[in-house]
Parts: C-alpha cells; structure tokens; sequence
C-alpha cells in the first residue's frame, strides 16, 4: 500500500503547516532565503510573532536557519516535502498496481465463467 | 499567492480489459468480485462491503500479508459513499483511505469517477482520483507542493497498458 514515514516528522509538518501565517512563510520562501524583518515586512505580521512561527519550522525541519554577519537567514528544507510527495506518491502506484491486477482476475474469471 | 497552493492533485488512469462490460462492471459492484483483485499483491481484503444505491456505502479493507514483511497485519480501510450509479457506465464515490491506528496524519480524502465504454469484446475504462485532502485536514496543499518539488505522474504505464492485450 503506501509508504510509512516517521510519525513524528509528520505530525510535526502536517502541524507547523496547518497555521495560515507560517504556510504563508513558507510561500514566501519557496521564493528565496530570507531574514526575519525581510519575512515580517512581506507577511505583514510582527517580527516576534515571525520569530515563533519560525521556530516551530525549523523545529518540524520545514526551514534551516544559516547565521550570516548579524542577521539569521531562513532557508526551505525540501526533505519534509518530499517525504509528503511520497506518500501521495505511493497511492498512485498503488491504483496503478490496482487496476493491473483487474485485468487478471478478469482474465481468470472469464475463462472459468466460459468454460462452465 | 497562497491561492496557488490549494488546488486538487489529480491522478488519471486509462486502461483496456479484454473482458465484456458487464463483467468489469461487476468486478467493480459486486464484493465477492471486487475481494478477488482489489488487493495489490502480497494484501487480502479482510472485509467488503458494497450497498450499490445512491448514497450506499462502499467499505474495503485491505490487510499486508506476511510477504509485506513489517508492514505484516497492517489495515488500510477505505470507506466511501457512492454519489453516482450508472449502471454499465459510470460509477462515482467520495471516500477516504488511511491506514489504521495512524487515521488523524495517514487519510486521504479523493473522490473518484469511474467510466466503462463498452467495446464489445473489450472495455474501456477510465479512472480520475481527485485527491482533495489530506493528513489532518490539509486540503490538498501537501499535494500539490509535492508537485512542485518534483512529483511526478506516472502515465507512462499507461501506453504500455493501453497497446496490449489489457
């Protein structure tokens, strides 16, 4: 059926992704790398809530922070992302391998249904 | 900006079975039938039930057999309502499919519309999954960000499919 991952990395991103200003960061840094008055200034929310919303990110491992002279530069991580992409992933193969398996039991069934 | 991230991730599969139409139809609506190939390999269907009418349930679960290794004992139910019965021809239902004890971060929702053309000695069969939701009530985002990172639709089985003797 489909791929199992870590629960906890799920949990974690379905979580940090389901709350409208951080999946808001997240657009915006599918963009570019940026620093928090940069995010705050786009978003249009405060800096310390920024800060919050980053921090739940990087904790789910959704963003990376790089220190970079003062200021703290967010990058997007793909790897949660594509672990997502996996699992959908996996239930396309699963209708793929599905619907294979239709055309031999129809296979079957027809030469036992002609035969009786 | 946010806007282009909702949508629906679609799947499309296209095949032809060498079968009449009423016989694909009921593989599809009758559960005896339908336990014998819903599998994929190496799973059994613990449990079918089909109340083929408007609004009728549809309720499979799909159990991994040893060969899955870990996976072993695993339950995938699937449990949908039928939205549209046109006997021989088209067949749609909304459901939603997780795997057990893990229901609130492994459900997808997706709506499915089935089409058989009857060919005579052969069916056409088209199949559209619309996956609409999923994990806990992420509407498709995930999905479609998947895309973006390079999700990848796997048709190329389909022309092999489509080119053979089904």
């Amino acid at each position: 059926m489909w791929v199992a991952y870590d629960d906890r990395v799920k949990a974690a991103v379905f979580s940090a992704l389901g709350e409208p200003n951080r999946l808001h960061i997240v657009d915006l840094l599918r963009t570019n790398s940026f620093a928090v008055g940069e995010i705050a200034e786009t978003v249009g929310i405060r800096q310390p809530q920024v800060s919050k919303h980053l921090k739940v990110l990087a904790e789910s491992g959704i963003v990376s922070v790089e220190p970079r002279a003062r200021q703290r530069i967010y990058h997007l991580q793909a790897e949660p992302f594509d672990q997502i992409a996996r699992w959908v992933d996996s239930f396309e193969r699963l209708w793929e391998s599905r619907l294979d398996s239709l055309a031999g039991y129809l296979q079957t069934n027809e030469t036992e249904e002609g035969q009786s | 900006v946010i806007s282009e991230l909702l949508g629906k991730k679609e799947l499309h599969f296209e095949r032809l079975y060498a079968a009449p139409v009423d016989a694909v139809w009921r593989a599809w609506t009758e559960a005896d039938r339908l336990r014998a190939w819903w599998g994929p390999d190496k799973t059994t269907v613990a449990d079918c039930e089909i109340d083929l009418h408007l609004g009728g349930r549809l309720y499979v679960v799909t159990v991994a057999s040893e060969a899955m290794g870990k996976y072993r004992g695993t339950r995938w139910p699937m449990e949908g309502t039928f939205t549209r019965i046109d006997e021989l021809q088209r067949l749609t239902y909304d459901a939603r499919s997780w795997t057990e004890g893990s229901e609130a971060t492994e459900t997808i929702h997706h709506t499915n519309d089935l089409t058989l053309t009857d060919n005579g000695e052969t069916t056409s069969l088209t199949l559209h999954v619309a996956i609409t939701e999923i994990g806990p009530g992420l509407k498709a985002k995930l999905a479609v960000f998947g895309m973006r990172w390079g999700y990848k639709s796997q048709l190329a089985a389909l022309k092999k499919h489509l080119s053979g003797p089904a």
